[in-house]
């Protein structure tokens, strides 16, 4: 398999390109680097986005001065209403939850008290209405930093986005808008809100590039949904790259190209137009069944939230995460039974009799609810997460359940449980489970009884009894993320960790064999829903190691597809084996051709 | 003025949504209305930014008032709304 490079995706680091990190040539800084959160190229003139400069420069005025002063907060605010009723009627349909942000917003500029006292202000201390807007707002917004609940705290980034509106206002600039170019840019920033980005012009803005900001950041998710190239935590961006300026966004590899020849410009353009051409070859997979080249078919699922999810029903086998946790997280409330019965039934009979394998509340960790308070814990992923919360607030896990187990008529579903830890885990959950089901029969309430009940393979103490597990469960899904920050020892969530953070180590790789030999053995179905399956690469490699059910984001159906279909099973399974007997992550990346 | 004791019975207490709606309640009487948590200041109840730096979670007892032309209805109206757990 090593010799055969696959076709597509050798060109994603071309030789004479790789390796250049930051290479400087003469006195200029030649590439710039950070983390590339949405995937492809773009090549255009910089447009250097910065926050206006809205610094008041004149704080008292004449007592007779007052008056007016107050008319011209009135009229600021005014116009800054309206400015937010125009930002959510655009956004209001499409993203009905960047929407809400100009809500609260609103909210705030419609405080009573606060208008109050900025008037106050105004008229007691003859400030202009600049400088009583300011203080204020900064006022209020040091109140709310005070509190100790984080929701509330984070709020105070409201009262501040709402003051630098009425401040621009006053100060009668323009606001400075990303919503209409003339030509293609690149939009290059310290960060990006999302008042920056509610009205992109998404015809001329071909990529992002921003100084902060992680995978998981509000400009990521943008620039993944509208498919556009960034690259986010490029230090330095601003002070390197001037207004104009040429520039190669390589959202492939993180690399910013900041000087470059003629040459290296249409380099990148040719790969540019193979990417594109990727792109749309592999979309020509879609709508294929999952297998390999000599046919072995390998079924392939998708992993949804509460949301509705718009894959063409022929693209995908199964649901083979459905993560409940975001109907709690985007909540004020824990769901009520009936709010959750609804949404598991819509997704149920939306998925039109394929399997929906619901995972249950997995909070604890990096997922925390606003209106519930967690115990603070030193070492929160190796805490009081998921199932084991559920454990501690039984009526959780009993609403949720019943609320599953009443939808589970309208179509087919399978449960399953989070960081479970041992075979007392499954026991406890699956007695809770019996115990409710027992009560709805009690009640005369319809559920199916023969839903299956699974667990997820993610706390090494339960992988590495795979063959003991597959005997109590009817199934078990690999969450290959978890798996790898306990097999590791490292914190997923934190950058500098990152080299230690090995998806693919000697260690998985061979506990990886393990679990799905043990299932086989117990003829129990065995999936991942990890990021490991939907990396086209990592899913070849879960291939060659025995799964034959993967579950992905639906975006990474089409490439995960069209890399299987390039192998067949015996090339497959003979990489993998190799990479059993490899001694570090390098090696076996290397094996992979990754 | 019209004074009544409330308790706060819904999970989240007084914030995001609760908060938006205890507002828009309190904004339609022309009577000037503060809630005063138990031990606290009180605080004017049409400020939404005040009422969540005061932090009301579940189970915060504390005092309304209200005086002006529709002090009484303002304070059955608002008491109504915390009993009912907003909704929760």
């Amino acid at each position: 398999m090593r010799q055969k490079r696959s076709r597509l995706w050798q060109f994603w680091l071309p030789a004479d390109l790789e390796n250049k990190g930051t290479a400087t040539m003469g006195e200029r800084q030649k590439f710039l680097c950070g983390n590339a959160v949405s995937k492809g190229i773009a090549i255009a003139k910089a447009y250097r986005y910065e926050p206006l400069d809205l610094k008041v420069s004149k704080s008292k005025c004449d007592k007779e001065e007052t008056e007016a002063e107050c008319r011209r907060f009135q009229s600021a605010r005014e116009q800054a209403k309206e400015e937010l009723q125009t930002l959510y009627a655009a956004l209001e349909e499409e993203h009905p939850d960047q929407a809400k942000i100009f809500v609260a917003h609103q909210e705030v500029l419609e405080d009573e008290e606060m208008t109050e006292e900025t008037e106050n202000v105004i008229k007691e201390d003859c400030l202009t209405a600049e400088s009583a807007v300011d203080t204020i707002f900064n006022q209020y917004a040091d109140l709310l930093k005070q509190v100790e609940d984080p929701l509330i705290a984070g709020r105070a980034a409201d009262l501040l986005d709402v003051k630098a509106r009425v401040l621009r206002l006053l100060l009668g600039k323009e606001e400075k808008r990303l919503d209409h170019f003339a030509e293609d840019v690149i939009v290059v920033a310290h960060d990006l809100l999302p008042s920056d980005t509610a009205n992109l012009d998404r015809d001329h803005v071909k990529g992002l590039i921003t100084e902060v900001g992680g995978s998981n950041s509000h400009c990521a998710i943008l620039a993944r949904s509208f498919s556009l190239p960034a690259i986010l935590g490029a230090e330095d961006a601003m002070t390197q790259i001037q207004d104009g300026q040429d520039l190669i966004l390589d959202g492939l590899s993180g690399q910013i190209w900041l000087d470059f020849s003629q040459e290296e410009k249409e380099q990148y353009e040719q790969k540019r137009q193979l990417w594109k051409k990727q792109i749309e070859e592999e979309q020509t997979y879609l709508l294929r069944p999952g297998a390999t080249k000599d046919e072995v078919k390998i079924a392939l699922g998708i992993n949804v939230g509460s949301d509705a999810y718009d894959t063409a029903g022929a693209a995908y086998d199964f649901i083979g995460l459905f993560r409940t946790e975001f109907l709690y997280m985007e909540n004020d409330h824990m769901p009520t039974e009936e709010e959750q019965f609804s949404v598991y039934r819509r997704i149920l009979e939306g998925a039109k009799g394929k399997p929906v394998t619901l995972r249950t509340l997995d909070i604890g960790g990096d997922k925390t609810l606003p209106y519930f308070s967690l115990p603070k814990e030193d070492n929160p992923f190796l805490g009081e997460r998921a199932l084991r919360l559920c454990f501690s607030h039984m009526e959780i896990f009993e609403t949720q359940m019943r609320a599953a187990l009443r939808a589970s008529v309208y179509g087919n579903l399978q449960i399953m449980f989070p960081m479970v830890g041992s075979m007392e885990d499954i026991r406890r959950a699956k007695e809770a489970v019996r115990k409710v089901m027992d009560a709805l029969k009690q009640e005369g309430i319809a559920y199916d009884p023969k839903v299956k009940i699974g667990v997820m393979i993610e706390v090494p103490s339960l992988a590495l009894q795979a063959d003991l597990v597959a005997q109590e469960v009817d199934f078990a899904s690999i969450g290959s993320n978890d798996l790898t920050q306990y097999v590791c020892a490292a914190d997923r969530m934190n950058a500098a960790m990152e080299p230690y953070y090995q998806t693919y180590a000697p260690a998985m790789v061979r506990l990886l064999g393990f679990v799905f030999e043990s299932f086989q053995k117990a003829n129990k179905p065995i999936s991942v829903c990890g990021e490991m399956a939907g990396n086209p690469k990592g899913a070849a490699l879960l291939v060659g190691l025995g799964a034959r059910k993967l579950s992905m984001n639906a975006a990474m159906l089409a490439a995960v597809k069209a890399e299987l279909a390039r192998h067949r099973i015996d090339e497959l399974e003979k990489m993998a084996k190799t990479c059993q007997k490899l001694c570090t992550e390098k090696e076996i990346k290397e094996q992979m051709e990754m | 003025m019209v004074t009544k004791q409330v308790v706060f019975i819904n999970k989240t207490g007084l914030h995001a949504r609760p908060a938006s709606d205890f507002v828009m309640l309190a904004k339609k009487y022309e009577s000037k209305i503060t809630i005063c948590k138990e031990g606290g200041e009180p605080v004017n109840a049409k400020s939404v930014v005040r009422l969540l730096a005061e932090g009301i979670g579940q189970g915060t007892k504390a005092e309304l008032a209200a005086e002006g032309p529709d002090e009484a209805e303002a304070i059955e109206a608002l008491a109504v709304l915390v009993a009912s757990g907003f909704g929760e």
